[in-house]
């Protein structure tokens, strides 16, 4: 999944001398938090209802700014930027290591787009989620090449479709597998994975279960 | 009064092969259980549903592949259309026969809407997952989809009501923004089971919102457990909706002899479970109700599962032991002894250790569903 797959775009940017006030105001009347700021349309800061209100709190260092300041004196720079061919991952490596909620995606120098941290919780809710009717079968792997091979393999030869499948490590030499796959009869391909050596966690075995 | 029953031979197209979990046996089997308790079937033959019945709901593009490949037809988008998966295999007369179980739960519907009858059984139907353009879950048509569609036709309003242990999708998504048709499905969660939804935060759309109502349960709940949510979920449902009849979808599955899910109901449950919904229908529709089979894999205990509502509904007194006759033949044919009494029997399965937290669960999700969807209800 590429940024440019969960980004925001066309962005609403303002310009360096708008006044904090009306930057404020834009924020509270779109429901956003971070705006991009530019100079005859170059993007050159990111202004955030944050920024604002530290800015004109009486609390601030130096004393509160006017409400007319240009958001060009409070705004952050230089600017953290993505491309949207990186990897959603890498946004959101980078929000997270610079505790940012939002990165502007350039194209070269224009402005194209923008991911926000809750655009990654989407992406995240995609990645994980159901979009088929389909069953969740869960399979402890050896980390070592051709076991999900192996596994797919067999799901292919029972002719089930793969919706989608996550894995992560757990410990060290083993990998969680979860598979969406396209049947309601997961316990008898549980059972057909366990015959053939696999280390099924769900569906669990139960003896009471029969036909 | 006995409620009507809804039945066809020509149900027992509807067939997937020896293989295949969704058997005509689970129907044959009751039947015959039925006989040897003293009440041979009396049923009303329904009308085979119309192709133009049938697209009330279905896609016309989904309908003509169904057709086709029934006529042995191939094309490289069946798959698309959840046609010739490992669940929905494609067979001969496929579209003749679903339309066969469409027909049954559409005439059960049409004998309430008409006042011919308040409460009908439909001895057969209940392919909840069937969505309006796609196969799914050994189900081909939505017949109770089409049979909802033509009660609100007739201007009523419609509590459909889930019991199988998946989540009712197809007939959720069908009617997902219809303001007059509440959905409830109480089954075992998503996170764990097929197919993969019917979380509490699925509450409709548009018109529809706070209309669609799902209990997910934990793996391993138990009979307390169930009875105690669905009773604290459905009824203020009920009372706030008061719908004009209730479709109720009777899913023998989460019974915990059934193989293909982790739901360990005992017979004892539905004993209380199908009284309880006659109740309701009686409290909150007018006394109005269709009734449709579902799931239910384990042949043991679906067939007495699907004894005891057929009991249940005609008022019959439930035997406690099971004819030894019907016994001995179907042991023999199923090749393992069945249970002998109508109910099972005290610690038939393992003491399950998270007993209290599933039931804490349980309950949790029930208030959370309650209270997402309660602002729309005004």
């Amino acid at each position: 999944m590429l940024i440019k797959d969960v980004m925001h775009s066309p962005v609403l940017t303002v310009d360096v001398g708008v006044t904090l006030e009306a930057a404020y105001h834009i924020m509270l009347q779109r429901n956003i938090r971070h705006i991009p700021v530019t100079q005859e349309g170059r993007l050159v800061g990111m202004i955030t209802d944050r920024d604002i209100r530290l800015a004109t709190s009486p609390f601030a260092t130096g004393g509160a700014q006017p409400t007319d300041t240009p958001v060009g004196q409070v705004m952050a720079q230089p600017v953290i930027t993505g491309d949207p061919l990186d990897p959603v991952e890498e946004a959101a490596r980078v929000m997270r290591q610079r505790k940012i909620g939002a990165l502007p995606i350039l194209e070269g120098e224009a402005l194209v787009g923008i991911v926000t941290g809750i655009d990654l919780l989407d992406a995240l809710l995609r990645l994980t989620g159901v979009e088929k009717p389909s069953g969740r079968l869960e399979v402890c792997l050896d980390d070592r090449p051709g076991e999900l091979a192996r596994l797919s393999g067999e799901l292919a030869q029972q002719h089930i479709n793969i919706h989608s499948l996550l894995t992560y490590p757990r410990g060290a030499g083993t990998v969680i597998t979860v598979v969406r796959v396209g049947t309601l009869d997961t316990r008898r391909i549980a059972r057909e994975l366990r015959q053939k050596g696999f280390v099924v966690q769900w569906p669990p075995e139960i003896p009471s279960k029969r036909l | 009064m006995s409620v009507p029953v809804i039945y066809s031979p020509q149900y027992h197209l509807y067939n997937f092969g020896p293989q295949h979990p969704f058997s005509p046996l689970r129907l044959e089997m009751l039947l015959d259980l039925l006989e040897h308790l003293g009440h041979p079937l009396q049923f009303v033959e329904p009308a085979q549903a119309t192709r133009e019945e049938v697209r009330s709901v279905h896609l016309e593009s989904f309908v003509r592949r169904v057709e086709a490949a029934g006529r042995g037809e191939h094309s490289p988008d069946f798959d698309h259309y959840g046609l010739g998966t490992a669940d929905t295999p494609i067979f001969p007369g496929m579209d003749e026969a679903a339309r066969w179980l469409v027909g049954g739960t559409l005439t059960a519907a049409r004998m309430v809407s008409s006042g011919a009858a308040r409460e009908v059984l439909q001895l057969g139907g209940g392919l909840h997952h069937a969505q309006k353009d796609l196969a799914s879950g050994f189900c081909v048509y939505n017949d109770l989809s089409i049979a909802i569609r033509h009660l609100t036709e007739q201007g009523l309003r419609v509590a459909y009501i889930d019991i199988d242990v998946h989540h009712g999708d197809g007939v959720q998504w069908i009617h997902y923004d219809e303001p007059n048709v509440l959905t409830f499905s109480i089954h075992e969660s998503g996170r764990y089971l097929y197919p993969g939804t019917g979380h509490t935060h699925e509450i409709g759309k548009a018109q529809g919102t706070g209309r669609k109502l799902n209990i997910p349960l934990e793996p391993f709940t138990e009979d307390d457990s169930y009875l105690e949510v669905l009773q604290m979920g459905l009824e203020p449902a009920l009372g706030w909706f008061r719908p004009d009849v209730l479709v109720v979808q009777c899913g023998a599955d989460a019974h915990f002899q059934d193989p293909l899910a982790e739901i360990l109901l005992t017979t004892r449950a539905y004993a209380k479970i199908f009284p309880l919904l006659r109740q309701y229908a009686a409290a909150f529709a007018g006394g109005r109700a269709v009734y449709t089979l579902g799931g239910g894999y384990s042949l043991d205990a679906t067939s007495r599962i699907w004894a005891l509502l057929y009991l249940t509904l005609q008022g019959l007194p439930l035997p406690d032991h099971l004819p030894e006759p019907w016994l001995r033949r179907w042991g023999t044919q199923l090749g393992h002894f069945l249970t002998h009494t109508l109910f099972d029997p005290e610690g038939a399965y393992p003491e399950i250790p998270r007993k209290a937290e599933i039931e804490r669960r349980n309950r949790q999700v029930t208030e959370r569903m309650l209270e997402s969807v309660r602002p729309y209800w005004s």
